[in-house]
């Protein structure tokens, strides 16, 4: 195996070592199967993109990047602002559910307030 | 959730609609008490219930005191998520106008049925008691009065119908609204968006002129730390609610 630099060795097996560390986070349920998917497809194409040196040297020749280390940044920067945009999406949907259920709580209260006025027996068995 | 029988027969009852007064209440336990009791006095016989959007007082525990039943958030949601727990309720128990009425004394109980008539004979979808449409003494800060206008020239513009009083929270709203509004309401500012999203969806807004006041006690919704976030919210969604589909 022969690589450009120490930097693409470094990439190329904290890549490896990032796939392994999400797939123990699902082991242990720390992580969802949902949320693990884009980590371990963008994991698994950094380290491909690490050990195949023609790969990367031909997509940062194609992209007209100078360094090759470059385009490796360049698709880590890509790849955290696509999961802080998914983030803020499962967020705002999270938060438009988390509101409903608040909602319906305001409503259960209500019937179970109504419900205790209507029959003002003792509870339990007294 | 379960029906409850109807209490009380014909309360609530005004020409054969069922009428309701919504009232989103948040720290609001010193307005409150006199805001009930007026409700009671220039408005008999309607029904009430106070959505207490996460208070940290005795704002519910004020309101059932007055006899009143409370709808209690477990924590702050903002005015459209008070009024959408509203509209469930006033759904859930057979309402078919809801009318809502700020807890802060700012809107007079006496305007009341001329708010819910157009909704109530039908002629309307939602009805707003409105500032503007004839001078009724009402003056808001400069910037606020401003930025009031700028909704109200962009709403009737979209709309092409036009609105005085965009940010008026005191309207009355029919069956047909509140369940589609049940679901889908702009949360924290149900100002011009709403509007404009209910006028797309072919509901029939009306004005009716009010005479609104200065509040009773407590601070303005409108904060300063909200007063940069609003204009930009209420743009957006507002320009989002003529493009997002009916």
């Amino acid at each position: 195996m022969h690589f450009l630099s120490k930097t693409q060795a470094i990439f190329a097996f904290g890549a490896v070592a990032m796939v392994l560390v999400v797939l123990e986070l699902v082991r242990r349920r720390r992580l969802s199967e949902e949320y693990s998917l884009l980590w371990v497809v963008s994991s698994l194409a950094m380290a491909v993109l690490g050990f195949s040196t023609p790969l990367l040297q031909g997509l940062t020749r194609g992209l007209g990047i100078r360094y090759e280390s470059s385009t490796a940044f360049a698709f880590g920067v890509t790849f955290g602002i696509v999961m802080l945009l998914y983030m803020s999406i499962r967020l705002s949907r999270l938060g438009r559910e988390h509101d409903a259920m608040a909602r319906e709580i305001a409503l259960l209260g209500n019937e179970l307030e109504r419900l205790r006025a209507a029959s003002p027996a003792p509870r339990g068995n007294g | 959730m379960r029906r409850p029988e109807r209490m009380g027969g014909t309360e609530g009852r005004a020409g054969g609609a069922r009428l309701l007064v919504v009232i989103p209440a948040h720290d609001e336990e010193e307005s409150l008490p006199r805001t009930l009791a007026e409700v009671a006095e220039r408005a008999p016989g309607v029904d009430v219930v106070v959505v207490d959007d996460g208070s940290r007082d005795r704002t519910a525990e004020v309101a059932r005191r007055a006899g009143v039943p409370v709808l209690r958030h477990p924590f702050n949601l903002g005015v459209g998520g008070a009024l959408q727990t509203g509209f469930r309720y006033a759904l859930v128990h057979d309402y078919d106008v809801a009318v809502q009425l700020d807890a802060d004394g700012q809107h007079d109980p006496s305007h009341l049925r001329e708010v819910a008539a157009p909704v109530e004979r039908g002629d309307a979808d939602v009805a707003i008691g409105s500032r503007y449409l004839t001078p009724t003494g009402y003056r808001a800060p400069r910037a606020r009065r401003l930025g009031m206008r700028l909704f109200s020239k962009l709403t009737s513009l979209l709309i092409g119908q036009p609105i005085a009083d965009t940010t008026s929270g005191y309207r009355a709203y029919g069956r047909a609204v509140m369940d589609v509004c049940q679901h889908d309401l702009p949360q924290d500012f149900p100002d011009a968006p709403l509007l404009i999203s209910l006028a797309r969806r072919g509901f029939r807004l009306v004005e009716v002129p009010v005479h609104m006041r200065e509040r009773h006690a407590g601070r303005s919704f409108y904060t300063l730390g909200r007063s940069l976030y609003y204009p930009y919210k209420n743009l957006l969604a507002s320009l989002m609610a003529m493009l997002q589909r009916p």
